[in-house]
């Protein structure tokens, strides 16, 4: 069921249903509920203004989103896994330009036993643009087999392009497996040298070598004509900050 | 006929560090020329340097490639030239395939040749009858440049590479390194095929059997300490088989 309100997008995944879709028309607000033992795919697609979203899911539900971010407003991302056994993969690419400003925040709640996240961040950021990667997860209390991994890793290719990562882990339980890292740095100057020794100009190797690099995340998009749009609106955004 | 290449006492600096030395080496049209010396000496030196390695320091002498000041020239610009160095250690590209890689370097040196790109069927046409003369399979083809991929496997991908590329120039740097025989063998085929007039080769090797059999050189050069101390031909190889380079040592301090 989906329900959309002037501000906000509200949906609603019945249990046991298996659901993939790409949005690309964001409301400011995006709330999605996934009931018990339903499956969703979500590929999305932010630019330009602020966006938030919220996905609670229940016992033994599924979420994996990826989304290409490559606005000039913030992300908030709130993931609630609610229900025993819920899995959530938030894959997220951002690609800045110009003068560009982002913040993207993200709380992953393990609220529920034997719950499982999953996110891994990447990101170019070029020109003057700035980008804040605040990454949290909580497990509350008492919670037993929890796991939860973040990765982020940034690339720095303009001259005054910033990138930071502000990870946040609260761990109030004992059971738990968590892991998490961030890398920002610049392209690696061997692989330019190699790249450029066979004839592609300074550019081209940029061009390749960054859209390799967050390929590895919009690789995953099962449906060929959502990958292939998104890989070439983020080529695009690369091409623009070179 | 003047050569093709032309070093004149070039000084190369690593790190502050001279390596090179009033080097001084021609290579002619058609030939294949051989380096040898001790580890150390500035082998991979010379080959970076001729490829445009920023970080070699020319503090000295001149290259010319087709009485064209190379020095002048940046990395890309001598791979459109004709050069190609084929790597001692090929660098891996993560999320770049081999196809896609050749297919924007072919381009790049057919633009610089005033030639039109080749379309989509050419191109595959012209990877796979190399990848097949050299064992190379579709599926290497499409996995990311260099990665995963064993020692011999990378070396038989540079020669691919040099095989789609037909450069005018080849330097192999220690290609027949960490092989085993049967791809030693595939390695030194690649360059039989491609040896022709209007290509050249410097080839650096330490393995003195490789360079018989299979390379056939023209000329053979001894390099110590950053310099060329002795040239010649094939009875050169059966000298340094037999005495190693100790007595290009000695001269070199004297």
């Amino acid at each position: 069921m989906i329900k959309t309100l002037s501000k906000q997008r509200l949906l609603t995944i019945d249990s046991g249903q298996s659901v993939v879709f790409f949005e690309k028309q964001l409301a400011p607000k995006t709330q999605i509920t996934i009931a018990k033992n339903a499956h969703v795919k979500h590929y999305r697609l932010h630019e330009m203004t602020d966006h938030s979203l919220f996905v609670r899911l229940e016992d033994n539900a599924s979420y994996e989103l990826i989304t290409l971010h490559r606005g000039d407003g913030n992300l908030t991302l709130y993931f609630d896994l609610s229900g025993k056994n819920a899995f959530c993969q938030s894959n997220i690419v951002y690609v800045l330009s110009e003068n560009k400003n982002t913040l993207i925040h993200c709380d992953v709640h393990h609220n529920a036993d034997d719950t499982v996240s999953r996110q891994f961040v990447k990101g170019a950021v070029c020109a003057n643009a700035k980008a804040v990667f605040q990454g949290g997860i909580f497990i509350p209390y008492n919670k037993k087999g929890i796991d939860g991994m973040q990765q982020h890793r940034a690339l720095l290719l303009g001259k005054n392009a910033c990138a930071q990562a502000v990870p946040q882990l609260e761990i109030y339980a004992d059971d738990v497996k968590c892991a998490h890292g961030s890398a920002i740095g610049f392209l690696d100057q061997e692989q330019m040298f190699y790249l450029q020794s066979r004839g592609l100009d300074e550019e081209q190797a940029r061009t390749l070598l960054t859209t390799a690099f967050l390929n590895e995340i919009l690789d995953d998009i099962e449906d060929d004509e959502v990958r292939e749009e998104l890989k070439s609106l983020a080529l695009e955004e690369v091409c623009h900050g070179n | 006929m003047s050569a093709w290449l032309k070093i004149k006492d070039l000084c190369v600096k690593v790190a502050d560090k001279p390596i090179l030395n009033d080097l001084s080496l021609s290579i002619n049209a058609g030939e294949v020329h051989v380096i040898m010396g001790p580890n150390g000496c500035g082998k991979s030196t010379l080959s970076n340097v001729l490829c445009g390695n920023q970080n070699y320091e020319v503090t000295g002498g001149f290259i010319d490639f087709k009485d064209k000041n190379l020095l002048e020239m940046n990395v890309e610009e001598r791979a459109c030239a004709g050069i190609f160095l084929a790597f001692q250690h090929p660098v891996e590209i993560p999320g770049v395939s081999m196809a896609t890689f050749m297919k924007y370097a072919l381009n790049a040196r057919r633009k610089a040749q005033g030639k039109q790109e080749l379309d989509a069927v050419s191109f595959i046409k012209r990877i796979k009858v190399r990848a097949q003369a050299l064992g190379i399979s579709d599926e290497m083809l499409k996995r990311p440049v260099n990665v995963g991929f064993s020692g011999g496997e990378k070396k038989r991908l540079e020669i691919f590479q040099m095989a789609v590329l037909e450069p005018d120039f080849c330097i192999l740097d220690e290609m027949d390194s960490g092989l085993d025989v049967d791809a030693v063998k595939v390695a030194g085929n690649g360059v039989k095929i491609m040896r022709s007039e209007q290509r050249s080769f410097l080839v650096i090797s330490h393995n003195i059997r490789f360079l018989k059999e299979q390379i056939q050189p023209d000329k053979i050069h001894v390099m110590v300490h950053g310099r060329i101390v002795a040239q010649g031909g094939m009875e050169l190889l059966d000298e340094i088989d037999k005495n190693g380079f100790s007595a290009f040592l000695k001269e070199a301090v004297a």
